[in-house]
């Protein structure tokens, strides 16, 4: 919540315009009154121009009161805007080090930031409000008749007391809520993701029904925080009947009994009490909406409260890399073994290795400690004898270029997807990776070229042609360090050896690591280095 | 937009009995309303026209009420949300199994976050069809009748406080059209911020490869930008259609005042009668022209529900599907087949694998191999020639039948974020621990397996990142090898499994597919395969080849 103040000014305007909202209500109430008692022959104040002037301040009082909630739209627009934004940045820094889906991620990101609306948009000007509206209610009151007013002022002060009794618990249960939410959005896009395996085993239905017990506990999850909410609305209501039903009678008896009462003030009270409840109303709505933007603050602060990522800039990219591994050890917090145990090696620059071993070996785990996704639990990665540890992770990658196992493809085109590694690049420069990478030989086929789209995931073309794209991103991002996880893994034969060609082409000059199973790939100049679960061996 | 309502309201036919229950509740409840008001009108006038019984009379009725009152307000909110959650959940599940009906070969160009999108958000909005929409107007219109019939005596007085009640009450319908494209507007925008969270997410290491963050970040931005812009527009409506619905409840009070001037002083009773009245119905009627952008927003959100859900099946199933065939046999005859109109993949392919036969098919990638494996089970249909299992044409059987009969381990084989065991039974439902290990070992992975601290009980992380490439491939592989299908595809199963794995695999895989038919999809061989034949793809077509 103290992440994102708002300014004063967006507060204040809702503020101001909700008080001048009651004063128009205070003046059209005091007017009917006084046209009803000259209906009613006790006097003969009101008349045809209290009625127009009734009708203006209704006009006058409609058109603030939508200008109010407005404002507070646009107050709560700009908060969600700057903690979604933090947010997002937040978790592209963590990067892969965040275990959650992408599901959840996108759940966090726009559910929960959506559930803060609320606490911006309403209950701060609301809060202020449900003081200063009914204060003002019970001060003009007060003049009319004493006795109506205090009992105005006792069973408004009750107000924030049934909210806070009804409201206990309301916090804790909008987070768990919002929990299942963020359940249900992972397992739909996971499932989602891969529906043609689902399809495959016949097993859509059977996980359509799990989806359906998902989404049950979602809906009574919500209904439990409603039922709060809703606990706290009916007290309202029976406070707000409670009094109109007591200065009903009161003013009907008053008058009823001694008569000495002015009729005009005696209605006006009546007529009071709803413009009394209003902001009281609008502050307990906007309780339970804060509540439930607490619930989502709780996920959420740990990750805004994060420091940002430190570390050093790069002033500019080196153009040649050395690499010293130095009794490199990686290891995940649960896992029984470390994914990389006291790993040593040196590469001048210039020079290719080659990891080889079998999987899980480690050989991805040397590629990702070098991308910054993972840091060395000991030992010490050196790049031209600077420690790696010291730079940001993001400029650390500024020195690479990198493909993955799991390379993704956005859903964009071809010619999108490899511009991604370098955007200023030229159309010229993204041909020439493109036919490096052997994509132009399958994409020259296409009706659209490079302009193919494709969907996210790579769909609409196959295994290898993806890879293929990948490999066009690291020849167009022309680094000095080149990172390649089983480059060749889905290519066949024939495109195998173009694509080689081209590797050694790309790794001419640079400092390149190849992790890769292929008897093909090894035939490339460089060392090779056999990570196994045995001893590791330099075996250059 | 009114024909995109109804259809989500058909259904939501199995609910009908509790969305109806919730809808009388409402009605009782907006009376009860009406009734404490009137009451209390009743009994102010009474006691200013100098004590008539009925006045005091009446504020005896009204300590029920206060009570009654505000308990059936909650029973209402109570019934009606339970009532509508309950229909959204359906809708959900309903979606879900849509999807995976009309596209069985993976959700394709569509991402997953805007599936995600429609999934969560715009079924969310659907609520508001009921809650905000078809509750209140059954509400307001119970409380414009009660009206009616209490002011029944002056009929002039009647006419002009209902009037501009009746128009608060028909308004939405009016205002609803118009704000039909500002809301199809923001749904869509709120889609596209899903769509921009979730895209650098999904290929987050890629996104950080290529140091797009500043992009994904100024993506995000413009997309929050552009969903704020569709939501402002759908709140000025709101907001202004709420003000309209306050000031014409108002005008209803100014009516029965202006009334109660022009005539005098002897229908005073009625005038005070009709005051608190309109009162009673601010409340009930009121709010009502805000149900206008709730239905837009309602509508907008059905639109883009069915847009996906309405995606054509790729093969529709048959009408009468004919018996399984018990022989595996498969014949392919003179197929012809394209993704894309005008570019055939396959052309006049013919094959022919017989029970328990092992055919290698082999092709550089991209040659229309993967093509074949969808062609066999029923992703798609060829434009021409047959696809006979034993001996019956396939376009007669139901697809559910044909998928257990084959077995595809494809290149998209994906691991859920999931356990092992649960990952692993989804290939065979209820399968024992014993069958599970016996397919691991196959897939040469079981020692592995064991050697993590919870076994079949790991989880494998979304996609099975939480093991390397060649790991997760072959927990895929052993996952296809555990139902007792009579024919096997694999695609390229030895996909990130190293040298001495892919041996290993090779030599198990004559004893894995024991009395199964096998067809294996690779783009080289290394001469351990168990084969009886080799065939090349070429040109679309297969053609024996010299192994």
């Amino acid at each position: 919540m103290r992440q994102a103040r708002v300014q004063a000014w967006r507060v204040a305007l809702p503020i101001g315009l909700g008080l001048a909202v009651t004063a128009c209500q205070v003046a059209v109430a005091f007017l009917v009154a006084r046209i009803l008692t000259t209906l009613l022959g006790f006097s003969t104040g009101g008349g045809w121009g209290d009625l127009a002037g009734a009708g203006a301040l209704m006009l006058a009082s409609a058109g603030l009161g939508g200008v109010q909630e407005l404002a507070q739209q646009s107050a709560g627009e700009h908060a969600r805007a700057r903690i979604r934004a933090a947010l997002f940045a937040r978790m592209l820094e963590l990067g892969p080090a965040d275990p959650r889906g992408v599901g959840e991620k996108a759940a966090l990101l726009v559910d929960r930031v959506e559930a803060l609306d609320g606490f911006f948009a309403r209950w701060l000007p609301a809060m202020t409000l449900a003081v200063l509206s009914p204060a003002l209610v019970v001060a003009l009151v007060w003049r009319a008749d004493w006795v109506s007013a205090l009992v105005l002022a006792c069973l408004g002060l009750l107000v924030p007391v049934a909210m806070a009794l009804t409201g206990i618990g309301a916090a804790r249960e909008s987070r768990r809520q919002l929990d299942v939410l963020g359940r249900l959005a992972g397992r739909f896009v996971d499932r989602l993701r891969g529906l043609a395996t689902l399809v495959q085993f016949n097993r859509a239905e059977d996980e359509a029904r799990a989806l359906g017990a998902a989404a049950e506990e979602f809906r009574w999850r919500t209904l439990r925080v409603l039922r709060v909410a809703f606990l706290s609305s009916a007290m309202l209501e029976l406070l707000s009947a409670f009094t109109l039903g007591y200065l009903a009678w009161r003013h009907g008896a008053l008058m009823v009994g001694r008569g000495a009462s002015d009729p005009t003030l005696s209605l006006f009270v009546v007529l009071m009490v709803p413009a009394f409840f209003a902001p009281l109303r609008a502050f307990s709505a906007a309780y339970h909406e804060a509540m439930s933007a607490r619930g989502a603050a709780a996920e959420l602060a740990p990750l805004l409260e994060a420091l940002p990522a430190a570390g050093l800039l790069l002033e500019e990219v080196p153009r040649r890399v050395a690499l010293v591994f130095n009794e490199v050890e990686l290891r995940h917090p649960d896992a029984p073994k470390p994914a990389l145990s006291r790993l040593t090696f040196a590469l001048a620059p210039g020079e290719v290795l080659m990891l080889v071993g079998p999987s899980g070996a480690g050989k991805s785990s040397v590629l990702r400690l070098l991308m910054g996704f993972a840091r060395p639990t000991a030992g010490r990665i050196a790049v031209n004898g600077q420690d790696v540890t010291r730079l940001r992770p993001s400029e650390l990658r500024r020195l690479s270029a990198y493909v993955g196992q799991r390379a993704h493809l956005f859903g964009g085109t071809l010619r999108e997807n490899i511009r991604l590694a370098r955007p200023e690049a030229s159309e010229a420069e993204v041909i020439r990776a493109a036919e490096a990478a052997r994509v132009m030989a399958f994409a020259a086929e296409l009706p659209q070229g490079l302009d193919t789209p494709v969907g996210e995931g790579g769909h609409g073309i196959s295994g290898g042609q993806a890879q293929r794209v990948a490999l066009a991103r690291a020849f167009l991002r022309d680094a000095p360090l080149v990172l390649l996880d089983e480059p060749t893994a889905s290519l066949d034969p024939g495109t195998e050896a173009e694509v080689m060609e081209a590797i050694a082409r790309l790794c001419t000059g640079r400092t390149a690591i190849i992790a890769t199973h292929s008897a093909a790939l090894l035939g490339l100049s460089g060392r090779v280095l056999e990570l196994g679960d045995r001893r590791l061996a330099d075996a250059g | 937009m009114w024909t995109d309502l109804a259809r989500v309201l058909r259904l939501w036919a199995p609910r009908r009995a509790a969305l109806a229950g919730a809808m009388l509740v409402a009605m009782v409840s907006a009376l009860s309303g009406v009734a404490l008001l009137a009451l209390a009108g009743q009994g102010v006038a009474a006691g200013l026209a100098a004590g008539g019984i009925f006045g005091l009379a009446a504020l005896v009725w009204v300590r029920p009420l206060v009570l009654l009152r505000p308990l059936l307000r909650w029973g209402e909110r109570m019934t009606s949300h339970a009532a509508a959650f309950h229909a959204l959940a359906d809708t959900r599940v309903w979606f879900f199994r849509r999807l995976a009906e009309r596209m069985p070969g993976g959700i394709g160009m569509r991402g997953s976050g805007d599936l995600l999108g429609r999934v969560i958000g715009d079924v969310d909005a659907l609520d508001r069809l009921y809650l905000g929409g078809v509750l209140p107007a059954g509400a307001g219109l119970a409380v414009l009748l009660a009206i009616v019939a209490l002011l029944a005596g002056e009929p002039w007085l009647m006419l002009l406080v209902c009037l501009p009640l009746a128009f608060a009450l028909v308004l939405p319908l009016l205002l609803a059209p118009a704000a039909a494209r500002a809301a199809q507007r923001a749904a869509e925008r709120r889609g596209g911020l899903r769509a921009a969270v979730v895209d650098p997410l999904a290929g987050l290491e890629d996104t950080l490869a290529a140091n797009a963050e500043a992009r994904a970040m100024d993506r995000l931005d413009g997309a929050d930008r552009a969903l704020m812009r569709g939501q402002r527009s759908l709140a000025k409506r709101s907001a202004w259609a709420g003000a309209a619905g306050g000031l014409l409840a108002q005008l209803a009070i100014l009516a029965a005042l202006g009334w109660g001037l022009a005539g005098g002083t002897e229908a005073a009773g009625m005038v005070v009668l009709a005051l608190f009245l309109s009162v009673a119905a601010a409340e009930a009627l009121g709010l009502m022209p805000r149900a206008g952008a709730a239905l837009a927003s309602a509508g907008a959100g059905a639109r883009r529900l069915f847009e996906a859900a309405d995606t054509p099946a790729p093969v529709a199933e048959p009408s009468h599907p004919a018996a399984m065939p018990s022989s595996s046999e498969l014949v392919l005859k003179d197929i012809r087949f394209g993704w894309r109109p005008g570019a055939p993949v396959l052309d006049r392919l013919d094959l022919t694998l017989g029970e328990g036969e092992r055919v290698a098919i082999l092709g550089p990638s991209g040659a229309g191999k993967s093509t074949l494996s969808a062609l066999l089970t029923k992703l798609a249909a060829p434009e021409a020639g047959t696809i006979r299992l034993g001996g019956t044409d396939i376009a007669g059987l139901p697809a559910a039948d044909i998928r257990s009969r084959i077995v595809v381990l494809s290149q998209q084989a994906r691991l859920f974020d999931d356990t092992i065991a649960a990952n692993l039974r989804l290939a065979a439902p209820g399968a024992p621990d014993a069958a599970l290990w016996r397919a691991l070992a196959k897939a040469g992975i079981a020692d592995h397996v064991r050697g993590l601290p919870e076994g079949l009980e790991t989880r494998c992380g979304e996609g099975g990142t939480r093991f390397s490439g060649g790991e997760a491939r072959r927990i895929a592989l052993a996952r296809a090898l555990l139902p007792p299908a009579g024919i096997l595809i694999l695609d390229e199963p030895t996909t990130g499994l190293d040298a001495a794995a892919e041996r290993a695999f090779l030599a198990t895989l004559a004893t894995a597919c024991e009395g199964r038919s096998l067809l294996l999809v690779t783009h080289r061989l290394t001469g351990a395969e168990p084969l009886d034949r080799v065939l090349r793809l070429a040109g679309g077509r297969l053609l024996a080849a010299t192994a």
